[in-house]
């Protein structure tokens, strides 16, 4: 009880002096709660549910022998009680073992670190993409309220979150790769280009590092249709926050002194407008980033880029339960760690937000 | 000879309100309803059986086959309008799902607050914390491939949404004055949250439910676009844009189908985004599109 009080006291004292680390320690430990919960979840799901995964992984052939299908149950601590197998699956995590793929016989871990920085590339293209697009056009949409651009924008945005990405990205295809050669087809290199010496992953940095001019062009040129694709959604999304924030800066007094005395319109709008505006559409990017990391798995498919997005898909087809439940797993803690990242920035970019 | 009153004539009430006459609304509102009785008749007006594999296999869009035909000599035209049904009715029956479990869910968590409403809103941020199809695609993975597998997996991770609105809207609601004044005057909490909540709460969830639909035929179609819902011959748009993109060359394979999702799809999130502007100009979910997960007021 004494202890409580004091840690409550240690806390408020903390809070007055270093609010931003106090934010982060409570961040982060609420972090923890939701990676536990987020095991349990990924557990409970491909535990609790009839699909049998030994006659998945062994064959109808193999899974007739009892020795075969006991042997591969005993493996994977199928065979002990629900409980104790999620205990053991927790102790496995906090040590960083995420199970062993039956597709690439690799463990989990090992598999999504080959497989993420393509991910991130894709996804990090695209998200630059739809914030800079995004932005720009919430802002003009804002600035002509009730406009013809305004309406034009909002047709647009309903649109772009009503096209299944899945058939963009063939239309895409079709009709640069197919019809017009303009861009390269599928993957992430030409099959001729010898890849570059891995550094971070990302085959466009890792060809600027090894000097290799070609191989750079022939990777941005491999980025361009997926991520413009990937980004037609959430740069909808961040066009309607965009515009709605800016809206609600453009009413503030501030904004209008700015003007009445005689600022010019780029300045009010640069330092006054989209400043003060920039906080929440930070946060709507986070948010987004889920949207993202969902198209992705799309869109992989149908561009094979070898991401999380294709291993996530063969692993489900394949009912192949440590690589989908490890695969969910590092992608749900991505996104809550870069949400977290997010929630500090805001709080760093905008004081008027209260830490408690 | 009376004159008539000028002001009378002015003052009359038109017989649709001004709010209800907005172009995006009744776009909207047409395509959904087109695509409704297509629905509905599709039977009867596929010009030829959707299942029937009797015409030259993957032959370009002419007159007898406007839209062509598929690798197993199928009509792409009747498929599509045979797809109608079955999108359409997984889209409003996910939509009811999520709205039975996420509403209630919401409902509950917004009226007894405390514990409850803590639990409650903590999974509902689990599960937000998955990106949605890898969620559903785990669920699928789990209970086999299958379209009603699919939908079950799309309403296990499409409830928080719903949860989350209806939660906020009985909160704002029953912290109101006019809810306060009414239960001094001695009308139970319950009759409080019948009448008033309840009236309160329908606008915005009608609204929400309208963006569900849309979002859940993209979802759901999805799915099956990655062979996990709709299992073969079925006519499902998802699948029959998966096959396009095996006979890649064959353009009209995934064009057709792709763009009836694309249209009934925004068919509802014209309705969806008229109707919050008819029903409160407040907006009060002001920027929720379907897939956005800031909804919260």
């Amino acid at each position: 009880m004494t202890m409580a009080i004091l840690s409550v006291r240690a806390l408020k004292r903390a809070r007055t002096r270093h609010p931003i680390a106090v934010f982060v320690i409570r961040r982060l430990l609420a972090l923890v709660a939701l990676a536990l919960g987020i095991s349990l979840v990924s557990f409970v799901l491909t535990h609790l549910v009839p699909g049998n995964p030994a006659v998945a992984n062994l064959g109808q052939q193999a899974s007739n022998d009892p020795a075969a299908v006991h042997a591969f149950e005993a493996r994977y601590g199928l065979d002990k009680p629900l409980p104790e197998q999620y205990v053991i699956y927790v102790g496995h995590l906090l040590h960083g073992d995420l199970g062993v793929s039956e597709q690439t016989q690799r463990p989990v871990l090992t598999d999504m670190v080959s497989y993420a920085p393509p991910t991130a590339e894709l996804a990090l293209t695209a998200m630059f993409i739809a914030v800079v697009v995004g932005v720009g056009l919430g802002l003009s949409a804002a600035l002509r309220h009730n406009g013809w651009l305004d309406r034009t924008v909002r047709i647009f945005t309903l649109v772009g979150v009503s096209i299944p990405i899945f058939w963009f990205a063939l239309l895409a295809l079709y009709i640069f790769y197919l019809r017009f050669g303009i861009l390269p087809g599928v993957g992430r290199l030409a099959p001729t280009v010898q890849p570059p010496p891995t550094v971070t992953g990302f085959a466009t940095i890792d060809s600027l590092l090894a000097g290799q001019w070609s191989t750079f062009v022939d990777a941005v040129s491999h980025l361009i249709l997926p991520a413009v694709v990937l980004a037609a959604p959430v740069t909808s999304l961040i066009t309607r926050f965009a515009r709605a924030a800016v809206l609600e800066v453009l009413g503030n007094d501030y904004v209008n002194a700015a003007r009445a005395k005689g600022l010019p319109t780029h300045t009010v709008l640069l330092r006054h407008v989209l400043r003060a505006a920039l906080s929440s559409i930070i946060t709507v990017a986070g948010l987004a980033l889920a949207n993202v990391l969902t198209g992705t798995v799309l869109v992989e498919r149908i561009f094979s880029w070898p991401g999380i997005g294709q291993y996530a898909y063969n692993s489900a087809i394949n009912l192949d339960l440590p690589s989908i439940m490890g695969a969910t797993l590092f992608v749900a803690i991505v996104y809550t760690l870069t949400n977290l990242v997010v929630d500090v920035l805001y709080t760093v970019i905008d004081p008027r937000v209260r830490l408690a | 000879m009376t004159a008539i009153k000028p002001s009378s004539v002015a003052l009359r009430r038109p017989r649709i309100p001004q709010r209800w006459r907005e172009p995006l609304l009744i776009t909207g509102a047409v395509v959904v309803g087109l695509w409704i009785i297509a629905a509905v008749l599709s039977p009867w007006i596929t010009p030829d059986n959707p299942l029937a594999q009797n015409a030259t296999p993957l032959s370009a869009p002419s007159v007898h086959h406007l839209f062509g035909t598929d690798e197993n000599g199928r009509d792409v035209l009747s498929r599509v309008i045979s797809g109608a049904p079955v999108s359409l009715s997984l889209g409003i029956l996910l939509v009811v799902l999520e709205l039975v479990i996420g509403g209630t869910l919401g409902a509950i968590a917004g009226y007894f607050g405390g514990w409850l409403d803590e639990i409650i809103m903590r999974i509902t941020d689990l599960v937000f914390a998955f990106p949605t199809i890898l969620l559903a695609m785990v669920v699928v993975a789990a209970l086999g491939p299958g379209l009603f597998h699919s939908v079950i997996a799309v309403a296990a991770v499409g409830w928080p949404t719903q949860a989350r609105v209806v939660r906020s809207l009985v909160r704002t609601t029953m912290q109101s004055d006019y809810v306060t004044v009414s239960r001094l005057l001695g009308s139970s909490s319950f009759r409080a949250l019948r009448v008033d909540v309840v009236r309160n709460v329908l606008g915005p969830v009608a609204v929400l439910a309208t963006l569900g639909v849309g979002n859940a035929i993209l979802l759901l179609s999805g799915l099956s676009f990655l062979g996990l819902g709709a299992r073969p011959p079925m006519a499902e748009w998802g699948s029959m844009v998966a096959s396009g993109s095996v006979n890649f060359q064959d353009w009209w394979l995934a064009t057709f189908p792709g763009l009836a999702i694309l249209t009934v799809v925004m068919g509802f999130n014209f309705l969806g985004d008229g109707l919050r502007d008819a029903l409160d100009p407040r907006s009060f979910i002001d920027e929720a599109l379907p897939g956005s997960r800031t909804v919260e007021p």
